[in-house]
């Protein structure tokens, strides 16, 4: 933990010296006014008048707390700097995504944009349509970063976006449930598998999932083939250096469909959203809920959910598998959304250091206004967070390892028939062993 | 004509008056009452999941009114984001575009079905093959098309956009009609020397009324709730639709369906004004073709 | 007449403003699509050309044609529903009381966005609390139908909301071309001792024959490219099992990356449209009925 804060320390300085010299030396950011009047008099000597065009995924409406955040940073940036003036373009994630699409193949993406990791992002790389960000990154602002976010953004050695998320996946549950039936929180998976079957035996959906978004199914599969294989069998199977018909794959294949058989999962799961699903747990239907640090404001503070609810919501680790080669502290998860600033732009630097500021100021704002947990380090011992972002926090802070979510793993044609398999393995229509086959052709056909 | 009405008298035999009894009669209404009851379902469904929060709408049965109307809602979609600017510009994208529509529709449905020239077949099945290309794989050649023109985050690529992909449908429908209209009154026209203009504009465009009607509610329906095209070419918030709202509530990773509902109440009921006043004029405008022809 | 009617600059008046239009913003997509189709391109970095290569791929994926069976499927219904439609309009322009209302009751649902027509039959089949399965059990009917994840009835559930979706559009068309029927031959066919349903059959149909062949085209071309609530039901899914041709095109080229392929089928799409157009006239082409 000393070591985090004093990296933290660290960052918030070179954010104080970026804001200082940006400022010219004048009255501090603080105050608006005062910043305007100051900047208006530095600025006559300044570069011409700027456009700064950035795209990202959170309305004021859903995602107010983001939205505001955005809002503030954007309105820091231009008071500290006033030739330049950003412009936002906010679309819901679905929507986002194909006109990224239709602008990347018009080549008029904006100059800054939010991204996906690996899969998703190699090829716009490939494309020459994102910049290295590797000169910004210098500095020290690498080390502000949990180790390992920044590398799932890199391709060839070269980073082309910084993360604002960092989310694992716990097992949510419901204590009252589990009190109710006598269940513990289970250390091993023979105990999960007992404390499941209690539930469905006394007429509890033990497990809620909404799997018509499939990704959702995927992290159970992930899980499973981390703890059979350990951390290492599921990523080299899809970088190519080993094979998806792996024994411990097609087991985890063959685990996903015993939970099925012992009707692990609530009614209907492959026709239902993930919202459809977590609702099952929100209303006490089903005892626990496999999903990303994300949902962490639904059990902490989000006032629309009944607070009596939220206090029965806890969190365990996936239990491991004896024989298994995967450890307790393996997770599933990774970075979120990043940011990119298009190789194309016209105002490239400028977009590279409003980029720097906005990564900086987000992880001093991120976790504590909006809940959500940044890519960069957070003192846990600095912040005034709910218990449960604390035990999340320090978790993070124990992890052996961070495997990134298999269909942003993959490259985009791979996810696809990935996220197809795990329905269809949900749904019994698929045996284990074509389960992986068939992973392992389109992995094959991806890379020759 | 004649031939098929001696037919229809031929076969009009007792059985056939039988058709009228008391009993099918009230079955027939019974029937007519509850498909209406079902139609009409949904939109209360809507006003009452509208009043209800994200919580409720999922965990609690569809059935089931909410346990305080969530006003909020209204509240929440009123104060944010610009409703007022969306609610304008959608009103003025369908307008513009439901009347370039209609009226360049009728011009060639009318030089197809009453003017004489070759090409009509050629020229129609140009129009129809238009109906049957989708729509996600124009949305990269059409913005780079109006990225060239500097048309894209303007207004005129969406007007432009869904005029020319209702026309091949709003003249398929008026092709139909335009085929039964009798034609003796513009012949009759024609000989006391009228222009086309005259006989279109003054003759044979009032005596379509019905189906300008009906495809005016077509294309004003389409319009409305259309958001691919508004996404895909227009950046600037304030140049968006109605239809953004109900972005506006969808996050990363979960929605405020709550806050969806209100606004899809709130889209939904200028278009439910619209509609009633128009489909009057289907009636109307019936009676007005009926005196004519 | 002919002197009037053939005037040239007055033809390319009235048919040029919509034809360049319509060429200019719907023909250079779709050729533009067509010369996608024969690219290996993700959408992103650099073309190449690749032929038919494409094409033989389409021809060879069982995937595709499981959607385009599911398509052809869909439009079979649809094309079925009409005379449902049909009967439901002749109802409705007939001396039926109230029809007024009725009508514009009954054409309700077509105001709904596809996002409120998902949400309510999400609803409607949802597997534990649905109004469905609750119906169904309060009649003592099985109610744990998995309606929307079963993968042997999930097709028909979701066709059932999409006929629904689109009944208004066509009760609207029906009723509007039976109302321009002009009331003097009802009323001849009437004097000359009709029933309803004789004159219904016997003249109404006939007159309105153009519209309803207009509308079977609109109805099979208007399922075959069909997407927007299947997309949001069921994504396709589970593993295909409701993926129509549309959302497989979709996803090749806008999740999979593969614009390429998704531009293949979407050119391949437009043919078969074309060849199931031309069928359907060949089929109908029966003697258009006019009014003289």
């Amino acid at each position: 933990m000393a070591k985090k804060s004093t990296s933290v320390l660290g960052a918030a300085a070179l954010a104080s010296m970026l804001a200082l010299t940006a400022c010219g030396g004048g009255n501090s950011a603080g105050n608006d006014a005062g910043g305007e009047a100051a900047n208006a008099g530095a600025g006559s000597g300044s570069a011409e008048k700027i456009t700064l065009k950035m795209m990202h995924l959170w309305p004021a409406g859903s995602s107010k707390q983001q939205n505001m955040i955005v809002n503030d940073i954007i309105s820091q940036y231009q008071s500290d700097n006033p030739n330049v003036t950003i412009k936002q373009e906010i679309l819901e994630n679905e929507q986002y995504k194909n006109k990224l699409k239709v602008l990347s193949a018009s080549n008029d993406l904006p100059d800054v944009g939010m991204t996906w990791a690996a899969g998703f992002l190699t090829p716009y790389v490939k494309g020459d349509l994102f910049a290295p960000l590797d000169d910004v990154l210098g500095g020290g602002l690498k080390d502000s970063f949990v180790s390992g976010t920044t590398e799932a953004y890199a391709v060839d050695g070269k980073t082309y976006a910084l993360p604002l998320e960092l989310n694992i996946t716990p097992v949510y549950y419901n204590k009252a449930i589990f009190s109710k039936y006598g269940l513990e929180v289970p250390q091993t998976y023979a105990d999960f598998q007992k404390a499941v079957d209690t539930l469905q035996q006394n007429g509890v959906a033990p497990i809620a999932l909404g799997n018509k978004d499939r990704w959702t199914g995927s992290l159970w599969y992930m899980y499973l083939a981390d703890r059979l294989g350990g951390p290492e069998t599921l990523k080299k199977a899809i970088d190519r250096s080993g094979s998806f018909e792996d024994p411990s794959l097609v087991q985890a294949a063959d685990e996903v469909r015993k939970l099925v058989d012992g009707n692990a999962f609530n009614k209907g799961f492959n026709g239902l959203s993930n919202d459809e699903g977590k609702a099952e747990f929100l209303s006490g239907k089903a005892a626990m809920y496999l999903m990303g640090t994300w949902e962490l404001p639904n059990f902490t503070t989000n006032e629309s959910i009944p607070q009596e609810f939220r206090d029965q919501v806890g969190f365990f680790k996936f239990p491991t598998i004896e024989g298994g080669k995967g450890g307790i502290d393996s997770w599933v998860g990774g970075p979120g959304v990043g940011l990119f600033v298009s190789e194309n732009s016209k105002v490239k630097e400028e977009a590279k250091k409003f980029v720097k500021f906005f990564v900086e100021k987000w992880g001093e704002q991120s976790v504590t206004k909006a809940g959500v947990i940044p890519a960069t380090k957070v003192d846990t011992s600095k912040v005034d967070l709910p218990q449960m972002y604390i035990d999340i926090l320090n978790e993070l802070g124990k992890a052996s390892n961070i495997t990134l979510f298999a269909d942003v793993q993959m490259s985009p044609a791979v996810a696809q028939v990935h996220l197809n398999m795990i329905q269809a393995l949900f749904g019994k229509e698929v045996a284990p062993e074509a389960f992986a086959k068939q992973h392992e052709e389109a992995l094959k056909q991806d890379a020759g | 004509m004649s031939q098929r009405l001696a037919a229809a008298r031929a076969e009009a035999g007792p059985a056939g008056r039988s058709a009228a009894s008391p009993v099918l009669k009230t079955l027939l209404y019974a029937a007519l009452a509850l498909i209406a009851v079902a139609q009409v379902f949904p939109l209360l469904w809507l006003a009452v999941f509208s009043l209800k929060d994200t919580q409720e709408i999922f965990t609690k049965s569809p059935l089931s009114l909410p346990a305080s109307p969530k006003w909020e809602n209204y509240e929440k979609v009123w104060t944010e984001g610009n409703i007022g600017q969306y609610f304008f510009n959608s009103v003025w994208y369908t307008v513009a575009a439901v009347a370039a529509t209609v009226l360049l529709a009728s011009l060639v449905t009318f030089a197809l079905t009453r003017m004489k020239w070759g090409w009509k077949k050629p020229v129609l099945g140009l129009f129809m093959v238009g109906i049957m290309i989708p729509i996600h794989s124009t949305l990269i050649p059409l913005f780079q098309m109006f990225m060239k023109a500097g048309l894209t985050d303007h207004p005129l690529s969406i007007i432009l956009a869904y005029t020319a992909f209702n026309l091949p449908l709003t003249i398929m429908i008026l092709l139909g009609f335009y085929e039964t209209l009798p034609r003796e009154v513009e012949e009759a026209a024609v000989m006391d020397g009228c222009s086309v203009n005259r006989i279109f504009f003054q003759i044979v465009l009032p005596m379509t009324a019905s189906v300008l009607a009906t495809t005016v509610i077509i294309n004003m329906i389409y319009n409305w709730n259309e958001f691919v095209f508004v996404n895909t070419f227009i950046s600037s918030d304030t140049l968006k639709t109605l239809t953004v709202g109900i972005q506006n509530f969808i996050g990363q990773y979960s929605a405020d369906w709550g806050a969806i509902g209100a606004t899809l109440m709130i889209s939904i009921l200028p278009i439910l004004i619209a509609f009633f006043a128009l489909s009057n004029q289907i009636v109307e405008g019936m009676t007005a073709g009926s005196v004519k022809g | 007449m002919d002197k009037v009617m053939s005037n040239k600059k007055m033809i390319a008046l009235y048919v040029l403003p919509a034809l360049l239009l319509v060429l200019v913003l719907i023909y250079v997509p779709i050729v533009l699509t067509g010369y996608y189709g024969l690219m290996k391109w993700d959408g992103i970095g650099e073309m190449t050309f690749t032929g038919l290569d494409q094409y033989a791929k389409l021809v060879r994926d069982a995937a595709f044609w499981d959607s385009a069976g599911h398509s052809l499927l869909l439009a079979a219904f649809s094309a079925l529903s009409l005379l449902g439609y049909l009967a439901a309009a002749l109802v409705l322009a007939g001396e039926v009381k109230g029809a007024n209302l009725l009508r514009k009751l009954y054409l309700i649902p077509m105001l709904l966005s596809s996002v409120a027509i998902a949400q309510l039959w999400a609803k409607i089949y949802h597997p534990t609390n649905g109004i469905l399965n609750t119906l169904l059990g309060a009649v003592g009917l099985p109610d744990t139908v998995e309606w929307l994840s079963d993968t042997s009835i999930v097709l028909l559930s979701i066709f059932i909301p999409i006929i629904w979706q689109y009944a208004g559009f066509y009760i609207l068309i029906y009723y509007a071309a039976l109302k321009n029927i002009p009331t003097s031959l009802v009323e001849a066919a009437r004097i000359d001792g009709a029933s309803p349903l004789q004159i219904a059959l016997r003249v109404k149909l006939p007159l309105i024959a153009g519209v309803a062949k207009m509308t079977v085209v609109l109805a099979v071309v208007g399922s075959l490219k069909y997407f927007d609530l299947i997309y949001v039901m069921t994504g396709g899914g589970p593993n295909g099992a409701s993926e129509v041709m549309a959302s497989y095109m979709y996803k090749q080229a806008f999740s999979s990356y593969d614009f390429g392929y998704g531009s293949a089928i979407g050119f391949f799409l437009l043919l078969i449209c074309l060849a199931v157009t031309w069928l359907i006239r060949k089929l109908t082409s029966s003697e258009e009925v006019q009014y003289s």
